[in-house]
């Protein structure tokens, strides 16, 4: 946010680089995700289907690694600051956070005029963050019942009856994507709406004032 | 053991043209169906032989449109499957046999007094209007197949709409249309049906049900269901509101037809027909994007194929429908797009999920976009950011209630 300083602290270099895996995994299997829905060019199946399989597991081992490193690795517990703490003591809400709901919603609708008090990330931030953990999960659970090799195996399969059919897991995991897609369009959004700085030390490692 | 094979069936299909060799190959076929090796031929042309006038049958017609009966039918002179169901003693065939009226109704009566007989049922079972949807001489529909079902052995359900009701269960249906074991269930009759899909079905599933029945059953639906490979699924019906479980031939479900599909490779090499008539069509490309629901669809369509397995739907240049799935009209129209359209009611009609997708994203990005702006107009981007309040709202609140100072 614009006023603080971002330090290395706040992202450390280990989820640097697992933020980066999961962008190059995102766009990799949307990218290959929309080619296999359609083809809208000839000779690269093979490849999509290939890539979006490949892409799928990194994803998920790194997802799963980010989650056990976050009981590990110390970072930033506030904006701007250089005191750190057990990550997931500051992915999980704070005290800063409590009472704080419906005051950023506030904020964002420009209902209110002053910014709220926030933790390491805001109510909605965090809402956002610890809901793409079972969103991605879930997401592998659709794409998992329409993969050849698994879609048979009676975990994935009751799942395709409940929903009523392969069609319908192709759907829902159709829609999942868009789901990602435009949590994707907002947290960019909202991340770099000030200033570039988070951008720069998310990406780059690199430290600014403000 | 070839030898075990021999006696009246033999003139019986010398009379049909049918030679003892021909007789043989088809049994290893239905041999390799039912995943036996050929050295089980020998076998089924016993079992075969055995089950000449012992195991009587009877074919009952539902709401259907007879396609399955065509399908059983489609040979141009008497064929070996033929022969095999005639030696089932079908004891009843609507549509081709030569009785009719009370001789016809006796028939079946007679066979259900004296029990021990398999049920093939073909059509859905139309319950709507208190079952006056489908009368057969003044009988209800669903009367005649309770009165069948409750005595036979075990019932084979041939076709979509014997399954789940096919695509007479499709909205709005009506005739409120629901599948044979979905219509057991309401009346709670026990008796063990197989379900065979797709629109029509396969005769040569049949042949291979009855076959296996006449192989391991001895006479008891409990040892059939024992050691007859079977897959189920379950289904929510709409109709009925009860979840229903459907037992299916291992060998029918038990792979995807994109999986065995011959044109797998032109998918992986991602060479697709995008327009019917066109020059990659006629390479004989993958029908992916034309439609073709095989990824779907739980058939082994491309092993057995159709017509004394000269071709099939795909091979014959269809993408496939998917009449091999549950709900299938509803689930994979429109035939010819990749996602099947959601139904949004009567003022929306029919929507692909790419178009809400694209409304989606696209009010996403506007709202964005337009609140950046909001962002910008508000003053609360700068160097400094928008001020940040001292005290969170709440707190100022319960201060101020408590009498202290804001």
């Amino acid at each position: 946010m614009a006023g603080s300083a971002h330090y290395r602290e706040a992202h450390p270099l280990v989820f640097v680089i697992t933020h980066w895996i999961n962008l190059i995994c995102m766009i990799m299997l949307a990218f290959s995700g929309f080619y296999i829905h359609y083809p809208f060019f000839d000779g690269f199946m093979g490849v999509a289907r290939g890539m979006h399989f490949v892409a799928m597991y990194v994803i998920l081992i790194n997802l799963t690694f980010r989650i056990i490193a976050a009981f590990f690795v110390k970072t930033a517990v506030d904006l701007g600051s250089r005191e750190v703490d057990t990550d997931i003591k500051n992915w999980l809400p704070q005290e800063k956070n409590r009472h704080q709901f419906f005051e950023t919603v506030k904020y964002y609708l420009f209902l209110r005029k002053e910014a709220v008090i926030s933790a390491k990330y805001g109510s909605l931030q965090k809402i956002a963050y610890l809901a793409t953990v079972p969103l991605t999960y879930l997401m592998a659970y659709t794409g998992f019942a329409i993969y050849g090799p698994t879609m048979n195996w009676g975990f994935f399969a009751g799942g395709v009856d409940m929903v009523g059919g392969p069609m319908n897991m192709r759907i829902i995991h159709y829609f999942m994507m868009w789901v990602f897609i435009v949590f994707t369009m907002i947290h960019a959004y909202l991340a770099n709406v000030y200033n570039f700085s988070p951008s720069k030390i998310i990406f780059a490692w690199k430290e600014t004032e403000h | 053991m070839a030898q075990e094979a021999h006696g009246a069936i033999y003139d019986l299909l010398a009379v049909r043209g049918v030679s003892r060799r021909d007789f043989l190959k088809y049994c290893s076929y239905v041999a390799a169906m039912l995943g036996l090796s050929e050295a089980a031929a020998p076998q089924i042309a016993a079992a075969v032989e055995k089950g000449a006038k012992l195991k009587p049958a009877l074919w009952i017609n539902g709401g259907s449109c007879t396609g399955c009966t065509e399908s059983m039918a489609q040979v141009d002179s008497p064929d070996v499957a033929t022969v095999v169901l005639e030696i089932l003693s079908i004891n009843a065939f609507e549509t081709i046999m030569a009785a009719a009226g009370h001789d016809a109704e006796k028939n079946i009566a007679d066979t259900v007094a004296a029990g021990g007989y398999l049920l093939i049922y073909e059509g859905s079972v139309m319950t709507g209007e208190d079952g006056n949807t489908l009368l057969v001489n003044g009988h209800k529909g669903t009367d005649i197949l309770e009165e069948v079902a409750a005595g036979a052995d075990a019932i084979l359900a041939v076709g979509a709409c014997a399954v789940d009701g096919g695509w007479v269960y499709a909205h709005p249906n009506p005739a409120k249309a629901i599948g044979v074991q979905s219509f057991l269930d309401t009346v709670n009759i026990k008796t063990p049906v197989v379900n065979l899909p797709c629109c029509p079905t396969s005769p040569e599933w049949i042949v291979a049900m009855v076959v296996q029945w006449l192989l391991v059953a001895e006479d008891d639906p409990a040892t059939f269901l024992a050691k007859t490979k079977l897959r189920t699924r379950t289904y929510r019906d709409t109709v009925t509101g009860r979840d229903v479980t459907l037992n299916y031939p291992e060998y029918v479900i038990g792979s995807t037809i994109h999986d065995n599909c011959p044109r797998r490779g032109h998918f992986e090499n991602g060479h697709f027909v995008t327009e019917f008539g066109s020059e990659e069509e006629a390479k004989g490309y993958c029908l992916y994007k034309v439609g073709c629901k095989g990824p779907q669809t739980f058939t082994q369509c491309p092993i057995t194929r159709w017509n004394r397995s000269v071709s099939w739907c795909v091979q014959s240049g269809a993408p496939c429908i998917g009449c091999g799935g549950l709900n299938w009209v509803d689930n994979n129209t429109p035939f010819f797009k990749r996602l099947s359209s959601m139904q949004m009611g009567d003022t929306l009609g029919n929507v692909q999920p790419g178009s809400v997708a694209a409304v989606v994203g696209g009010v996403a990005a506007a709202a964005l976009v337009a609140h950046g702006l909001g962002m910008k107009a508000a003053g609360r981007i700068g160097p400094d950011g928008p001020p940040v309040e001292t005290a969170k709202a709440y707190d100022r609140k319960r201060m101020a209630k408590k009498g202290g100072d804001k």
